[in-house]
């Protein structure tokens, strides 16, 4: 036997591969490529939103930590920051004339030009939005899931739980899942949630706010997914929500109107006081809502390229019914990038106690808002998303992509001069964002 | 093989699959009947039962006997195909019985295989000793049956035998095979990403005496017929074939308290346990 250092007699990974190429008479197929998982991975991303005519503009910054485990345990981490600024439509209508208006704060006042659609600047916030989920096997063909949710911005606090089972059947061809999911947010509007109807008063007087609101959110849903064949899955689902609590906009105001010229009546404030010029009341909704969901999803993917259809069904008791068509085609370009253009449509029909204006002197409805987003509208979005591998095998993603929205007012609730007004305020916006997952 | 066994191959459905299937099962069967020593009738229980008398191997088992040579000399005697019979004095059930000295210094006798004359595909072994080629033959087969599948198609494949594995190619869907390794206690169980190349793991996990307060594992020191003293409870290994991986982890696991530094001698990559 050959005598041998201790150093050679420790270092045997050479003679022991032409060993090993001699056995199997081969040569070596190739060379070991292995990495201990680091156990996290991260999904990055940075998205701008803007809306057109400065109204909202959001920054937003969001990382998710997964950390798999073996068994296909799943910890995953989120934390979204979101900054946002601009100015949202109040719900008052257009005038001829100069219209002022009291802050939600109910300390200063702010002018809104004749003609112009008015719009409440003071929007300024910044959001902190934390999430948490585990995701575990429960025994050979199930899984559970956990997750917990946790939401701050200045006026607003939101914390939510959340759980899931699914199972597979059919030998994991047919997976049927059931969720829960509770919320409970609060909401301390800037200057005091107002009390449903009052009006906005001059500046300095708060006695139509009150302190803090909250309401609760339970979700239910239900669903099934399945694989067809070998290049088409498809998913079902059905969800309840249920809301309850202050489900009224704090910052949104109806304009009272003159049930013949249709315009807005005019008010004068105390003397020295700077207040409105015209009577507004702020909106008031139920406190209760019940929305059902249908989902239908399609994925087919044909030799890399895969097509993605999805619709939506939305009915609640508010009357709005919403429908929601959604494609994507993710196309590869050479072998590690691929291009993904996205159509998204979306059509809803207004909320009952949608109302553009309030005649005066007719009996106050039970609800009413003029929010335009529970109004009468159709939306589409167009996009493109380029995503690539780079060189240390990391994604990456750009994503543009259009927002058009665009409504009517019905034409029955128009009184006089508004008929000739542009009275649902339009929107624009774009999405830029930018993903990296390493 | 004595354990688990599974093939996974990519993106191919029940029907698909089958050929490939059947080509690696039946790889695995031929590799077991050949060569198990549980078995009687085959090339192994031909040179156990020799009694003393040469005997003449076919071009397969000469590889095997060669590369079990190679593998003694490399290892200064510590990996030894004739140490198996030292497992009738210990039998790992989870017991106290821990066998006398007498009893190991007389099956030690008929152990190593410096006593065996190998060369020109004969082998000629002392009456009374035995070989056992189930240290090599799980991941020989491993890397067997990776061959024929790779020469079939090139369908992605996972070969797994019992813990120790090889992968034909990366996965076309993700990035790499994700490998899970069992820890002895459940706690540092860890992942490994796998594009090519192959992984084995040796320990003592789960077969032992106790006694006296003194564990001691399953894998024997050939020299002494005692369990390898600081064994550590788990070796893994990458390397380019399952073979390489499987000798380098239990070459590890028989340092003893020296397996750390063996390891860190190697160019694979390597995970331990203690």
């Amino acid at each position: 036997m050959r005598k041998l250092d201790k150093r050679d007699e420790q270092a045997i990974s050479t003679a022991l591969a032409t060993a090993t190429c001699a056995l199997l008479g081969t040569s070596i197929p190739a060379a070991v490529q292995a990495d201990e998982g680091e156990g996290w991975d991260f999904n990055t991303s940075v998205l701008y939103y803007g809306e057109d005519e400065n109204r909202v503009q959001d920054l937003s910054i969001s990382a998710i930590g997964l950390r798999t485990f073996v068994d296909d345990r799943i910890l995953s981490l989120g934390i979204t920051l979101d900054s946002l600024t601009g100015a949202t439509p109040s719900g008052a209508i257009r005038q001829d004339v100069v219209q002022t208006f009291t802050r939600p704060s109910g300390s200063s006042p702010y002018d809104v030009a004749a003609g112009t659609l008015p719009l409440d600047d003071t929007f300024k916030d910044t959001r902190v939005a934390l999430t948490a989920n585990w995701q575990q096997p429960f025994g050979e063909t199930s899984q559970f899931n956990v997750g917990g949710s946790l939401s701050k911005e200045y006026d607003y606090l939101h914390l939510g739980v959340n759980a899931k089972l699914a199972r597979d059947f059919n030998k994991r061809n047919t997976t049927v899942s059931a969720g829960l999911a509770f919320a409970h947010d609060e909401l301390d509007p800037v200057g005091g949630a107002p009390t449903g109807f009052s009006p906005m008063l001059d500046v300095g007087d708060i006695s139509n706010r009150t302190g803090k609101q909250d309401k609760q959110i339970i979700d239910l849903v239900v669903g099934v997914s399945q694989v067809v064949s070998r290049n088409i899955v498809m998913q079902a689902n059905y969800s309840y929500s249920y809301a309850d609590g202050y489900l009224t906009d704090p910052y949104k105001i109806l304009s009272v109107v003159d049930p013949v010229s249709g315009d807005t009546i005019a008010r004068t404030a105390l003397p020295g006081i700077d207040g409105p010029s015209h009577v507004y009341l702020f909106e008031h909704r139920p406190d209760e809502r019940t929305k059902h969901s249908f989902y239908v999803q399609t994925k087919y993917f044909m030799e890399g390229k895969v097509l993605d259809a999805s619709y939506r069904y939305m009915t609640d008791d508010w009357d709005i019914d919403s429908h929601t068509v959604d494609l994507r085609y993710r196309w590869p370009v050479g072998a590690s990038s691929y291009l993904e253009p996205h159509l998204r449509f979306y059509t809803q029909t207004e909320a009952e106690f949608y109302t553009v204006s309030l005649a005066d002197g007719a009996t106050l409805p039970t609800h009413a808002s003029a929010d335009f987003r529970l109004g009468n509208f159709d939306a589409i979005t167009a996009g493109l998303k380029y995503g690539w591998k780079t060189r240390n095998d990391n994604d990456m993603s750009v994503r543009l992509e259009w927002y058009a929205q665009s409504g009517s007012v019905p034409a029955a609730q128009l009184i006089g001069n508004q008929a000739s007004r542009d009275n649902y305020p339009d929107l624009n916006a774009v999405i830029v964002q930018f993903g990296y997952r390493f | 093989m004595g354990s688990p066994c599974e093939v996974l191959c990519e993106g191919l459905d029940k029907a698909q699959s089958r050929p490939l299937l059947e080509i690696a099962t039946r790889e695995a069967w031929r590799i077991e009947d050949k060569f198990s020593r549980y078995l009687g009738d085959n090339v192994t229980a031909r040179i156990n039962e020799a009694d003393g008398k040469p005997v003449s191997v076919d071009a397969e088992t000469a590889q095997l006997l060669d590369f079990a040579n190679t593998l003694y000399e490399l290892s200064d005697g510590l990996f030894d195909i004739t140490s198996g019979i030292l497992r009738k004095a210990w039998r790992f059930d989870g017991s106290d019985k821990v066998p006398q000295q007498s009893e190991i210094d007389v099956l030690l006798e008929n152990v190593g295989w410096n006593k065996v004359e190998w060369a020109n595909s004969k082998i000629h072994m002392p009456a009374g000793m035995e070989i056992d080629l189930g240290g090599i033959g799980k991941e020989y087969a491993v890397d067997r049956a990776a061959e024929l599948l790779r020469n079939l198609d090139a369908t992605p494949c996972l070969i797994n035998f019992g813990g120790d594995l090889a992968v034909t190619a990366a996965p076309k869907l993700r990035e790499s095979w994700r490998v899970g390794i069992e820890s002895p206690s459940g706690a540092a169980e860890r992942q490994i990403d796998l594009q090519s190349g192959a992984i084995a793991t040796s320990g003592d996990t789960r077969r032992f005496l106790l006694r006296d307060g003194v564990r001691y594992g399953h894998v024997l020191n050939p020299q002494t017929g005692w369990p390898v003293e600081e064994a550590p409870r788990s070796v893994t290994v990458a390397a380019d074939t399952c073979t390489q991986a499987g000798i380098i982890s239990i070459l590890a696991v028989l340092r003893g308290d020296g397996a750390e530094s063996f390891l860190q001698q190697q160019d694979e990559q390597s995970w331990i346990v203690r």
